[in-house]
């Protein structure tokens, strides 16, 4: 069946992170002079307010900040997965990423959980950044 | 030691529409049926009127909120302040506070501070009001919220939740005795759209919404209107109704979510609010009598008890009986009118409306007895913004 859930709608400022997943490569904005890694994208560092930064490679581990199960269908493509489970990781270089969490069952999900991006090639232009134990 | 602005303002005129499911009416509709409702309460005449702040809802992000046109669907001539104000579920108590500081000083007499909203709609579901609501279409990273299964505030607070109760041992249980201690005052006040009492057997049957939250862990959605005019002291004594006077003010805003420097979960705005609004009051947490915090959700609740420094960390369920529906157990004074879980959703004036009530004495079978100061919680995002107000029937 082909898939039919909502699908990202990249821009012209956040094209280059889109490719870089279906590169298999989580990229990260770093903006050097606050040593700041920062998702998700803006075109300022909320640090010290630079506008200088370029992309960098994540390592792609980090940790459960916090998950939740979703029952309540609200996009009728969901409803096969319902309940599905949606987490915020926080990565090691420090930004959080909402995500889904993959390959893992739900009883062993918690707060603090060692976790590592999973790419998901969901279509043949569209990989998304989940996440799945370390 | 307090500030000189204590006491020296004070809430004049109430004004609560009908609330729930009331269709057939767009927000300037309730907006002008809450002011009239205040107007009269207050004792005053339509010409008194000389300042006006709206806070518009979520019809607002739908294009069909009050703003400032609202003025003139009411009338209203030769203002001498208006504002169309948004920090969210914080905006209630920030329109307050700033008509407290425009009457203290002489730049308006009577400020109008209105909330109205209109989202739902005959055969629609609450879950698609706020879940849809400008959220369409979004670009860039903001994308991957919907390609992820990421939809709406039940969500984002459900995250929160989940820290708080992993970290401090915090269950369902715990969040259902919440709920239906707030079900309980609800069933005596005549506002609530929810009067059925509920049982924590009920809670658990409730279906999942986003697990941590069944769905009696979240508010109400309504339709309906809440104004609360603000005057002098001085002013309000002489007026039809008894004055709620405004003693402390506060506002905290601790920053975005996303961001790896704010702990979500387990603080809030509160914090910081609390502490302004304490100092400029005089008081501290032992004085606090009763409290009208925003409950968007259950979690919201005991996260609040405890950023107003009302319990510890992870401690403010021991305020609750182990089973609030037994007719014995002995209730905290908190969300006395069953809150936006049980009475009705008008984002911040939820609490404030329902503080005024109590701090009057005029809430009937649910009034708590002792009410000198009452302390009111407005909170907005996902735990991003937040304002405080303490009420007391004093003025001093």
């Amino acid at each position: 069946m082909a898939y039919d859930k909502p699908l990202p709608n990249p821009d012209e400022n956040t094209q280059p992170f889109f490719d870089g997943l279906q590169e298999h490569k989580l990229l990260l904005q770093y903006f050097p002079s606050a040593d700041h890694y920062q998702y998700p994208y803006s075109d300022r560092c909320y640090k010290d307010w630079s506008t200088d930064w370029e992309w960098r490679e994540s390592a792609g581990n980090g940790e459960v900040y916090t998950w939740v199960r979703m029952h309540q269908l609200y996009h009728p493509s969901w409803k096969a997965e319902i309940p599905y489970t949606l987490a915020v990781v926080q990565l090691d270089e420090g930004p959080r990423m909402h995500t889904n969490l993959v390959n893992v069952p739900v009883e062993d999900v918690h707060v603090g959980m060692r976790v590592k991006v999973h790419f998901d090639d969901v279509t043949d232009e569209v990989t998304l950044p989940k996440f799945e134990p370390a | 030691m307090s500030d000189p602005i204590r006491g020296q303002t004070a809430i004049c005129g109430l004004g609560i529409t009908e609330m729930g499911k009331v269709y057939g009416h767009d927000a300037s509709w309730f907006a002008g049926e809450s002011i009239r409702l205040a107007v009269e309460d207050a004792g005053l005449q339509k010409d008194d009127i000389d300042g006006l702040l709206v806070n518009p809802g979520i019809t607002g992000m739908m294009g069909t909120g009050i703003s400032i046109p609202l003025q003139g669907y009411l009338g209203l001539r030769n203002l001498r302040l208006l504002n169309h104000m948004n920090s969210f579920g914080a905006t209630a108590s920030a329109m307050v506070q700033y008509a407290a500081f425009a009457v203290h000083h002489g730049m308006a007499n009577y400020v109008a501070c209105i909330f109205s909203d209109a989202p739902l709609q005959q055969g629609g579901s609450a879950g698609a009001a706020y879940g849809g609501a400008g959220r369409r279409g979004p670009t860039g990273m903001a994308s991957l919220m919907p390609a992820f299964g990421f939809y709406g505030a039940n969500t984002s607070y459900a995250l929160a939740a989940r820290r708080y109760m992993e970290r401090y041992g915090v269950t369902n249980n715990d969040l259902g005795r919440v709920s239906v201690t707030q079900r309980r005052y609800a069933v005596d006040n005549p506002h609530a759209t929810m009067r059925q009492p509920l049982t924590l057997e009920d809670y658990h049957n409730s279906r999942w919404i986003v697990e941590p939250f069944h769905l009696l862990d979240c508010c109400l959605v309504s339709n309906g209107a809440v104004c609360t005019i603000v005057t002098t002291a001085e002013r309000a004594r002489d007026l039809k109704s008894s004055p709620a006077y405004v003693w402390g003010m506060g506002q905290g805003h601790p920053g975005n979510f996303p961001h790896a420097e704010v702990e979500v979960g387990t603080t809030s705005g509160a914090t910081i609010a609390g502490e302004t609004a304490y100092k400029m009051a005089g008081v501290g947490p032992e004085d606090v009598d009763i409290c009208e915090f925003y409950d968007c959700y259950t979690y919201t609740v005991l996260r609040t008890i405890e950023d107003y420094g009302l319990a510890k960390p992870g401690d403010a369920i021991g305020l609750y009986p182990e089973d609030p529906a037994d007719p014995e157990a002995e209730l905290p004074a908190i969300n006395t009118g069953g809150g936006q879980l049980s009475s009705y959703y008008m984002w911040g004036m939820t609490p404030i409306s329902e503080g005024v009530i109590q701090a009057r004495g005029s809430g009937g079978d649910r009034q708590i007895e002792k009410n000198d100061i009452v302390l009111c919680s407005g909170n907005g995002g996902t735990l991003d913004t937040h304002g405080t107000l303490i009420l007391s029937p004093n003025a001093n």
